[in-house]
């Protein structure tokens, strides 16, 4: 039985593979923009997919709220708003293409090596499933140092675009009231 | 009156019926039932009891209700049953095509007008079944130059993630078809979908008018999100759970609008806004943009869009009772199944019929079905109110409401969930239980 649902387990891990690195493939290779933009979506769903598999619920629908729900929709409607014969010229050059797919055959090779080698075969699989609320304890204890760095960083991010876009030699002549 | 078919007789509809069905009889005797036995002689059929099962003793079990009752019952406790009829699909869509015709006679009742009134002779009650049948036979006309799988995929998006969304509400003790131990963020995930299919339809429709609704609907949802997720927290800081079920439980004593209503103002605000209803119908205001995003949609695909909408209004309504309303939680109204009929089963002059497997509801879940239904209905009709009485508002108005005053009160809302948190009187080892 337990056998069984580890092979639905692996089935549904290789079609979120597939589907994952597929769509990424299509999000640099379709030359329309706004394709381009739901291939990464999907792309970004099957990350949220891989959190799902990994008992990790929480993260999984943040990781879609946030990044299918809010980065994509920013890129969908940057996208949309832009004529792309007006920024882009097209370079079309095989041995840059060539060059790109030895450079990311390395780059994973080297990150392979590296997991690989650092353990990950001994960690346990069979642990309980973490929950939210014990993440939360966590992060308000042990690691408070590093929420309130986060939180800082956030704020005066917000800060910064903030002022970055109040312009001062726009007036505002609608009324408000 | 009818100009429709003036040449219309009933006598000849009749006949032409009649007809049809003298048709399908002589065509089934003639083919269907060769072909069946055919089958029958090839198939090896199975002994059940001791007893051959042949298609007489199959329909003798049919028809008979003290076997067909187990077999129903099974049925009712499967997956299926729960996603395509009751807390799942089936149900929101019955109440959603309520809600469309409710709204339509509601609306002018307020207006002092009649509404629908022809259709069906009584108030106009099949004007919905007029509107459906028109929907389902006019063509679909694709605008030149869209972008087509898009355009045609878009409504269909647009109902599933209605579906899913509806899919997460708990309407009775135990019954929901999908119950995350992390509910509330799943609904947040779901909600962050709609902006995306409205704004891909609109854009692929190439009409300037979609396009204007697409973009308004566009700045509309993704500033009444943060709110609508905000004005939600004080809840959950206080149950300490996301789990929407957990979160019906914990309200058994009181209702978290007793506790939190501004959070509850702030969250009925944006459901008005993420639903696109008057005062910030904006994304389709007839008036201004033809029908905004829905403007190139026509036949059955502006049919699934509108069941899509009033699949989400339901799901919206369903969340507010959920949150605010206590749920399924009330007084037991509804009467016990009557104990005689289950001990000695049903007595009609000299028949005495024993029916094993009744009864097939417990109490408890058509009480709590009553309930939330009736808590949903009353949310509903709030939604629907402000159409009759409100004009629209401006889009910077809409913003500046969305921005600085909602997300103003939602904290408001988490400072007095934290408040009551810490001084004791709620959440775990606090005064109220």
């Amino acid at each position: 039985m337990a056998n069984g649902a580890q092979h639905m387990v692996d089935s549904i891990f290789l079609a979120v593979s597939v589907l994952t690195i597929g769509s990424a493939i299509a999000a640099l290779e379709i030359r329309s923009l706004i394709y381009g933009s739901i291939a990464l979506m999907i792309t970004l769903s099957g990350i949220a997919g891989f959190f799902l598999l990994l008992d990790a619920p929480f993260v999984a629908m943040f990781q879609l709220s946030v990044y299918v729900g809010s980065i994509a929709v920013l890129i969908l409607f940057t996208v949309m708003l832009v004529r792309r014969e007006l920024i882009f010229n097209k370079i079309e050059d095989s041995r840059r293409r060539y060059a790109g797919i030895g450079l990311m055959i390395i780059i994973m090779l080297g990150i392979g090596t590296i997991i690989i080698g650092s353990g990950l075969k001994t960690m346990e699989t069979n642990t309980q499933t973490i929950d939210y609320r014990k993440i939360g304890e966590d992060f308000l204890t042990y690691y408070s140092p590093a929420l309130i760095v986060m939180a800082l960083i956030l704020s005066s991010s917000v800060i910064g675009a903030l002022a970055l876009a109040k312009r001062e030699d726009v007036t505002n002549e609608q009324r408000t009231d | 009156m009818s100009t429709i078919a003036p040449e219309f007789r009933l006598s000849r509809f009749i006949a032409s019926l009649t007809d049809i069905i003298f048709w399908v009889l002589l065509i089934f005797s003639l083919v269907g039932l060769p072909l069946v036995f055919i089958l029958l002689f090839y198939i090896k059929l199975p002994i059940v009891n001791g007893q051959l099962l042949t298609p007489y003793l199959a329909m003798t079990w049919m028809a008979d209700p003290s076997r067909t009752i187990p077999i129903i019952k099974s049925l009712i406790h499967t997956e299926f049953f729960r996603i395509i009829a009751f807390p799942g699909f089936g149900f929101a869509a019955l109440l959603a095509a309520a809600t469309i015709f409710v709204e339509r006679k509601f609306l002018a009742k307020i207006q002092l007008r009649v509404g629908p009134l022809y259709c069906g002779k009584i108030e106009g009650i099949l004007q919905l079944m007029g509107d459906g049948l028109k929907l389902i036979s006019k063509e679909i006309i694709i605008p030149a130059k869209a972008d087509k799988p898009i355009f045609w995929v878009a409504p269909l998006l647009f109902v599933g993630t209605a579906a899913a969304f509806a899919s997460l509400i708990p309407v009775a003790p135990g019954w929901v078809v999908s119950n995350p131990n992390v509910g509330l963020l799943v609904v947040f995930a779901t909600i962050g979908f709609f902006p995306i299919i409205v704004v891909l339809s609109s854009w692929s429709a190439n009409s300037k008018w979609t396009f204007i609704g697409g973009i308004r609907a566009l700045h509309q949802m993704i500033s009444f999100e943060i709110p609508l997720i905000l004005s939600l927290l004080g809840i959950v800081i206080l149950t300490g759970t996301l789990n929407l079920t957990e979160i019906v439980e914990s309200q058994q004593h009181y209702w978290w609008i007793v506790f939190m209503p501004i959070g509850a103002i702030v969250f009925f605000i944006t459901i008005l806004a993420e639903l696109e209803r008057i005062p910030f119908d904006l994304p389709e205001a007839e008036s201004e943009i033809v029908a905004g995003w829905l403007t190139e949609f026509s036949g059955m695909m502006y049919g699934l869009i509108q069941l899509g909408t009033y699949l989400k209004l339901y799901a919206f309504a369903g969340l507010f009772t959920v949150l605010f309303l206590g749920g399924w939680n009330g007084p037991m109204v509804w009467p016990p199944f009557p104990q005689e009929i289950i001990t000695n089963g049903i007595t009609i002059g000299p028949i005495t019929a024993h029916i094993p497997g009744l009864p097939l509801f417990d109490q408890d879940m058509l009480n709590g079905t009553l309930w939330f239904v009736i808590k949903t209905v009353g949310v509903i009709l709030v939604i629907l109110l402000p159409r009759g009485v409100f004009p629209r508002i401006r889009i910077d108005l809409l913003l500046y409401t969305g921005w600085y005053k909602l997300i103003g009160l939602a904290f408001i809302n988490i400072f007095i969930a934290l408040g009551l948190l810490y001084a004791g009187v709620l959440g775990h080892g606090g005064l109220i239980q």
